[in-house]
């Protein structure tokens, strides 16, 4: 039975949330430990469940800044199959490359996740559904998205932690993008773009509404993301149930403002908090971990003000 | 065209007539369509492109009673305007109109259903084809994050979008089917600045990727698939630097692609511009046998065209419509 979508608040009227951030200094680390005993804090209902995990799968990337790393989509795999879940999915529709095999070859998800044949699917070509939109931010109205996405107990966005030369950035709530079947809408989604991205974004994440969200920040993307940018590292897994607060909370980690991206200011009025008072951090602080991106001239105005400096004593 | 696959020919038979075809066939549904993947809802380009392979290796009743099969289901999914929508339930027409009326060309099907596809195609117009659109983007303040002409336009995956270099290359290949003579003065200016969109979009250094060559300055990355459509759509052109380019890209990038589809499409070029193919028929049976995921049917239709030596689908010719 496809999973109840949860009702559209406005902050007012939501309870506080809650996002970890833990450091980790390569994939190389024990992901699963210290997946477990953080996704275990938020006691997550997936216990019988199918749990559909959505990695972000861009294309050939030899230096792993620009998709989600196997080793955190496997990572997460075992951490929710330990929690108890039937069935842990990885799903994805790769918006730029209609080739997907080729990019999961290419990334070698299968050295890490075992075979693939009963537990990856491709998005672009699932069988879809008619699903009428929830909110009218765009234009969109209706979309046809994957029934396996659609079934699912349990989405979980895994998004790699990068900047995008349209967006701002591109977190959990960007990477539903991938979600949107190519083979209804092209490689790529060209009309999400001409919908207005800020507002598809909200529209999706209001329709699907993932229930959480792991953020691959170990290695991230800055400048010119989400495919020509250039390598970040930040040494951070960022995660929570609530995908408006992780990706907020990714932008302060960044060193910008969540309040000036525009689809993460939107999507905070109905589908999760932004504001840093209205988000309990677990594991590491900002603080400890703010790693300022590189952002397109054009993005300036998302840069989180310098601290004052203390004057100079001397 | 060289025939180059004549060393290859006999194991190249065998695959395609052991496997592929029976896996084609095998997995064509009731309405006579094919979904993505086996046992799948019908749509429209997987049942394209299996048609497309069928009609191509037609032999024998069980083919023949297939592609009736598909036929019917074309004939019964077209929308009124005479486009195809790329799912059975959507309301509207999108780039599978092409990949519809190729596949009744090539199936020898030139009824009223191919002249109501062709004739959306010659109509339908890409959102920035418009004046008001190329006046807004002079006027925009972004103008410099991507490099390329507003000149120039193809044609979209979805009504009232941007062109883009496959639904472009799929146009171009269906309308290269009919004689200049049957195309309007119009039409065939159409078709010159659509494939001036092609080499606009190209990626510097060769080949293309959906059709972004440079985003902020920086030389976007080729992709095989449109690489590949938008190679055969300019075949025409064979002579033009940039199709060399392309071509070098496509054989270089083959060595490090391990996917059905890349290297099924990479030898189809590879094969029509008389060039050595890369994947040889015995390693894609090879690829098959080891392969933990069921291939989808445009990935087995791919393969299978791959595989022909004549390659007459890249070769159709319409003689009853008029655009």
């Amino acid at each position: 039975m496809p999973r109840t979508a949860p009702p559209l608040l406005p902050p007012f009227s939501r309870p506080p949330s809650r996002v970890a951030i833990r450091r980790v200094t390569s994939y190389q680390s024990d992901l699963s430990t210290l997946l477990y005993e953080t996704v275990s804090e938020f006691a997550l209902p997936v216990r019988g469940r199918t749990v559909l995990l959505k990695p972000n799968f861009v294309g050939s990337d030899p230096l792993g800044m620009m998709n989600t790393h196997p080793a955190l989509i496997a990572a997460s795999r075992e951490t929710f199959l330990r929690l108890g879940a039937e069935r842990v999915l990885i799903a994805d529709g790769p918006a730029m490359d209609r080739d997907t095999r080729a990019i999961i070859e290419s990334v070698h998800l299968r050295e890490y996740v075992g075979p693939l044949s009963r537990v990856f699917v491709d998005l672009n070509i699932d069988d879809v559904e008619r699903t009428v939109l929830r909110t009218r931010a765009s234009r969109l109205r209706e979309l046809y998205l994957p029934k396996t996405l659609l079934a699912a107990d349990f989405v979980v966005s895994l998004p790699k932690l990068k900047t995008h030369h349209w967006a701002g950035v591109t977190l959990s709530l960007k990477n539903m993008f991938g979600a949107v079947p190519g083979g209804c809408y092209g490689w790529p989604k060209n009309i999400l773009h001409w919908a207005g991205i800020d507002r598809a974004i909200l529209d999706i994440n209001a329709a699907i509404r993932p229930n959480f969200a792991i953020v691959d920040g170990i290695i991230g993307m800055e400048g010119n993301g989400p495919i020509q940018g250039t390598l970040k590292r930040c040494g951070t897994v960022i995660c929570g149930d609530d995908p408006v607060a992780v990706d907020a909370t990714c932008a302060r980690v960044m060193g910008l403002r969540p309040d000036k991206i525009k689809h993460i200011s939107r999507a905070a009025t109905l589908l999760g908090h932004m504001q840093a008072e209205k988000i309990q951090q677990i594991g590491d602080t900002i603080d400890q971990t703010c790693n300022p991106f590189a952002v397109l001239e054009a993005f300036q105005y998302l840069r989180q003000k310098p601290a004052a400096r203390p004057p100079n004593v001397n | 065209m060289n025939d180059n696959r004549i060393p290859e020919d006999e194991s190249a038979s065998a695959f395609v007539y052991q496997e592929c075809l029976p896996y084609l066939r095998q997995s064509q549904n009731l309405d006579g369509g094919w979904g993505f993947l086996a046992g799948k809802d019908s749509r429209v380009e997987p049942t394209a492109w299996a048609t497309l392979a069928l009609s191509e290796h037609c032999q024998g009743n069980e083919i023949q009673d297939a592609l009736s099969k598909a036929i019917g289901f074309f004939q019964n999914s077209q929308l009124a305007d005479g486009s195809w929508a790329a799912s059975p339930s959507q309301l509207r027409g999108s780039w599978v109109t092409s990949l519809a009326c190729w596949a009744l060309l090539a199936s020898g099907t030139e009824t009223e259903n191919l002249t109501a596809g062709l004739r959306w195609l010659q109509e339908d117009r890409p959102g920035d084809s418009g004046r008001w659109w190329r006046m807004l983007r002079r006027l925009a303040t972004n103008q410099n994050i991507s490099r390329q002409s507003d000149s120039y336009y193809g044609w979209s995956w979805t009504p009232g979008t941007a062109s883009w270099v496959e639904p472009t290359s799929y146009a171009l290949l269906v309308l290269r089917s009919l004689p200049e003579a049957a195309l309007s003065i119009e039409m065939q200016s159409r078709i010159r600045i659509a494939k001036q969109m092609l080499y606009d979009r190209m990626c510097p250094g060769g080949g293309w990727n959906c059709g972004n060559p440079m985003v902020y300055g920086v030389a976007g990355e080729p992709q095989v698939t449109p690489t590949a459509f938008a190679l055969l759509a300019l075949l025409e052109s064979s002579s033009r630097s940039e199709i060399e380019e392309s071509l070098n890209w496509l054989k270089k990038n083959s060595v490090t692609v391990a996917s059905p589809t890349s290297n099924a499409l990479t030898d189809i070029v590879l094969h029509v511009f008389g060039r050595q193919v890369a994947t040889p028929a015995h390693a894609l049976s090879h690829n098959r046998a080891q392969d933990d995921i069921s291939w989808s049917i445009p990935e087995a239709g791919w393969v299978a065209l791959s595989l022909s030596s004549k390659q007459r689908w890249l070769n159709l010719k319409c003689s009853s419509v008029r655009l």
